[in-house]
């Protein structure tokens, strides 16, 4: 299906990502016509089988790039910002299928506890630590059917801390690695519960995909077979069968543009030979991603509208949550091979809640991984490790025998904390580069030290013969990109309403990763399925009753 | 038949084995010929050519190389060819960072000659010394730059100029395949199945 911009279609969705791509499928699978637009290209699957490092992890194979897509960085709002001229700090997936293409596929869902936080704990004197406009019971639904729509491995029952289920897994868990064999084997010896990794990889056939062949490259790089589930090879297909779903790639929005009514009525986006376009729609949906959706409200100011679309509360591209993502590494006597395979087959949430007697905030996840493939895993370092020279060498030699523990964990939402655009650095169009500005609170600090201890702990426990731990310093980079236009019923202190419509602009919605109003445990894109498909239903609903 | 297409026939094999029908959304002919094509990008290797540095620079920062991955009775960043990944790397993709690196290549040959007055260069010293000058300076942009783009080209693709004949993974025990088979390591052999205990 292909539209003429002068053709006002029902939708414009901006952004193929992992909500992008749902909500597509389900506004077309409802009657409406959408055209979703990608800033990056449209690849296959076999632009994928070249285990690139160089490319997909530093020049920007799958992702933005720090040349074309230029960001500034400070820990500071008082600081100038630096451009980052190696790699960005907010690191998306930037082709058809967003970061679906390229993360590490673990589908955790969150806790009842998540979205009602705050209720429990009380205020966090200096933060905007809120609970949800709509509570697990109201998600559930939705992500039983990310489980069974995108496909999900995993063992149902198995996590005694999981939240109630309406369904089981639709596929079996991957097969075990030794790293997961040892984790089990460490916490088990120390009274806690590690369970199989739910992971949005296919561990059989499912919907017309292969089981995973085991090739080790899901984390930064997109499945050579369709095994791991992005939107490119699930819900986009089916939109597009439709007849009804255009997506349209290289397709750059550079703003939303609204009339004297207040309404949008389309918007601006660059070809891939940089011409202006105007794409006409009845509402817009915007799924650009935590560090893109808010830029563009910026983008989008006119004399209504002065401080940015969608932003009389002030808090468009406010409260950028990262996770604090630590790591403990553990030598062992044989060989573990980590670099095959899926990242992670053990997990464990038995310090998931907030426990007032750790004395700060925070809870999280912890999962057996590798981490990365050689390149990016040899550039890393733990603390008081030599990182050159013949010991450093050595070190190099034990990657078959290594293994991390990966520690997923809170981050609080801080005012200053954020994306806003840069005043004097452009990207590689003239638009403003995205200007970041981010620093650890100091519970999510304290916090990440108390989960990498306890991973270290499960790797004595399984008898690793050396355990290092990495530096826990305030993060510069980061791939989840969450917060920076909340949801909740009140207008003052929020973007969107609870059906990701935004207060102030009627046939405006926003759905992605800057939704979420907390910023759970890490492995955020499974509630931002969760939550695609919810919004996707209502949306179309509001569209069938004329309520846009 | 050479390593590329048996590694293109077990991917298919592998696949093949998985899919119990033909109602795939995508092709896998094109899967084998994008896998075609990525092998031979990887065995056309980079030219042996110095481009961006200088003879004298590309020695200082080979030699700095080399002691960040050294050759003892295994090959190093030297025989990776990592000088020439770097080479290539500031003159065509990591541009961006070739005016900074320039300054700080020079501010390190600069301090290097105020400290040594008499030795012509920082790679003209014996290992040993080497080492201790650079105990110094591991610190600084220069030496960090220099780090990132060594490992970077002693273990990314060989089309990309470094890591010749697969020294790097052949030094980290990495196989570059397209399928794997359980069991992958030592521990996963005889693990019986997992066991639900709460």
């Amino acid at each position: 299906m292909q539209f003429r911009d002068s053709e006002t279609v029902d939708f414009v969705i901006v952004g193929s990502g992992a909500a992008g791509g749902v909500i597509a499928r389900e506004l077309a699978q409802a009657g409406l016509t959408v055209v979703v637009l990608e800033q990056g290209p449209r690849l296959a699957l076999r632009d994928f089988v070249k285990h690139d490092e160089l490319k997909d992890w530093y020049l920007g194979g799958l992702t933005n790039d720090a040349v074309k897509n230029a960001q500034t960085f400070r820990d500071d709002e008082s600081k100038k910002a630096e451009l980052q001229k190696f790699k960005p700090a907010l690191w998306y997936g930037r082709a058809v299928g967003g970061a679906s293409l390229h993360y590490t596929a673990n589908y955790w869902r969150l806790r009842e506890i998540d979205f009602i936080e705050r209720s429990r704990l009380g205020a966090i004197p200096g933060t905007g630590f809120a609970d949800w406009p709509i509570t697990y019971a109201d998600l559930e639904p939705y992500y039983t059917k990310v489980e069974w729509e995108v496909g999900v491995s995993g063992l149902a029952g198995a996590n005694p801390f999981d939240p109630p289920r309406t369904k089981g897994y639709p596929m079996p868990p991957l097969p075990v690695k030794s790293s997961g064999v040892l984790f089990e084997r460490g916490a088990r010896k120390l009274g806690w519960h590690p369970v199989p990794a739910p992971m949005a990889i296919n561990s059989q056939q499912y919907r017309g995909r292969p089981a995973c062949v085991h090739c080790g490259f899901c984390h930064g790089f997109a499945c050579e077979v369709g095994a791991k589930a992005s939107t490119l090879t699930t819900v986009i297909p089916e939109a597009e069968a439709t007849g009804r779903c255009e997506v349209r790639p290289e397709s750059y929005v550079s703003r939303i543009e609204t009339n004297d009514l207040g309404r949008t009525t389309g918007v601006t986006y660059f070809d891939r030979d940089r011409r202006g376009h105007f794409q006409r729609s009845r509402a817009v949906v915007v799924c650009a991603n935590g560090a893109e959706t808010p830029r563009l409200l910026l983008m989008s100011a006119s004399s209504r509208f002065p401080d940015g679309l969608a932003n009389s509360s002030g808090l468009v591209g406010k409260y950028l949550m990262f996770n604090y993502s630590g790591r403990a590494t553990g030598v062992f006597e044989h060989e573990l091979n980590e670099y095959k395979s899926v990242q992670v087959t053990r997990i464990l949430h038995d310090f998931y809640d907030s426990d007032p007697k750790r004395g700060h905030y925070g809870g999280g996840g912890l999962d057996a991984r590798i981490g990365p493939q050689p390149t990016t895993w040899a550039i890393r370092n733990d603390a008081d490790c030599p990182s050159w020279g013949s010991a450093y060498k050595a070190r190099l030699r034990e990657y078959p025998r290594t293994m991390q523990v990966a520690s997923h964990g809170t981050s609080l939402a801080v005012a200053s904390n954020n994306v806003t655009l840069d005043p004097e650095v452009k990207d590689a169009w003239g638009l403003p580069a995205i200007r970041v500005t981010y620093r650890d609170h100091p519970d999510d600090l304290a916090n990440a030290t108390f989960l990498q201890d306890r991973g270290a702990e499960i790797l004595e426990a399984a008898g690793a013969v050396k355990v290092t731990k990495a530096a826990v310093v305030p993060q510069t980079t980061s791939v989840h990109l969450l917060g920076t236009c909340r949801m909740g019923d009140d207008p003052a202190t929020s973007v969107i309403d609870k059906f990701h419509r935004s207060h102030d602009v009627r046939n405006l919605f926003v759905c992605d990763g800057s939704s979420l109003v907390t910023s759970g445990r890490g492995q955020p894109t499974m509630t931002i399925q969760a939550l695609a498909f919810r919004a996707g239903e209502h949306i179309a609903g509001f569209a069938k009753r004329g309520q846009i | 038949m050479n390593d590329a297409s048996l590694s293109r026939r077990s991917l298919l094999q592998a696949i093949a084995a998985t899919v119990a029908t033909a109602s795939m959304p995508f092709s896998w002919t094109e899967i084998a010929q994008g896998l075609d094509a990525a092998h031979s990008v990887a065995q056309s290797g980079g030219g042996a050519k110095i481009s961006f540095f200088t003879a004298a620079e590309a020695a200082d920062v080979e030699a700095v190389a080399a002691q960040i991955v050294p050759t003892d009775d295994s090959p190093g960043a030297r025989e990776a060819g990592a000088v020439y990944f770097i080479d290539r790397a500031l003159a065509t993709f990591f541009s961006q960072l070739a005016g900074d690196y320039r300054d700080q290549l020079a501010a390190f040959q600069t301090t290097f000659r105020q400290q040594h007055p008499g030795v012509p260069s920082f790679a003209s010293l014996p290992s040993n010394e080497q080492i201790d000058y650079l105990k110094g300076v591991d610190q600084t942009p220069f030496f960090n730059t220099t780090r990132l783009l060594t490992l970077l080209g002693m273990f990314t693709l060989p089309a990309y100029g470094g890591n010749r004949d697969g020294i790097g993974w052949t030094l980290i025990g990495f196989q570059d395949a397209h399928f794997f088979r359980p069991p992958f390591g030592y521990y996963d052999r005889d693990y019986p199945g997992f066991v639900i205990d709460r």
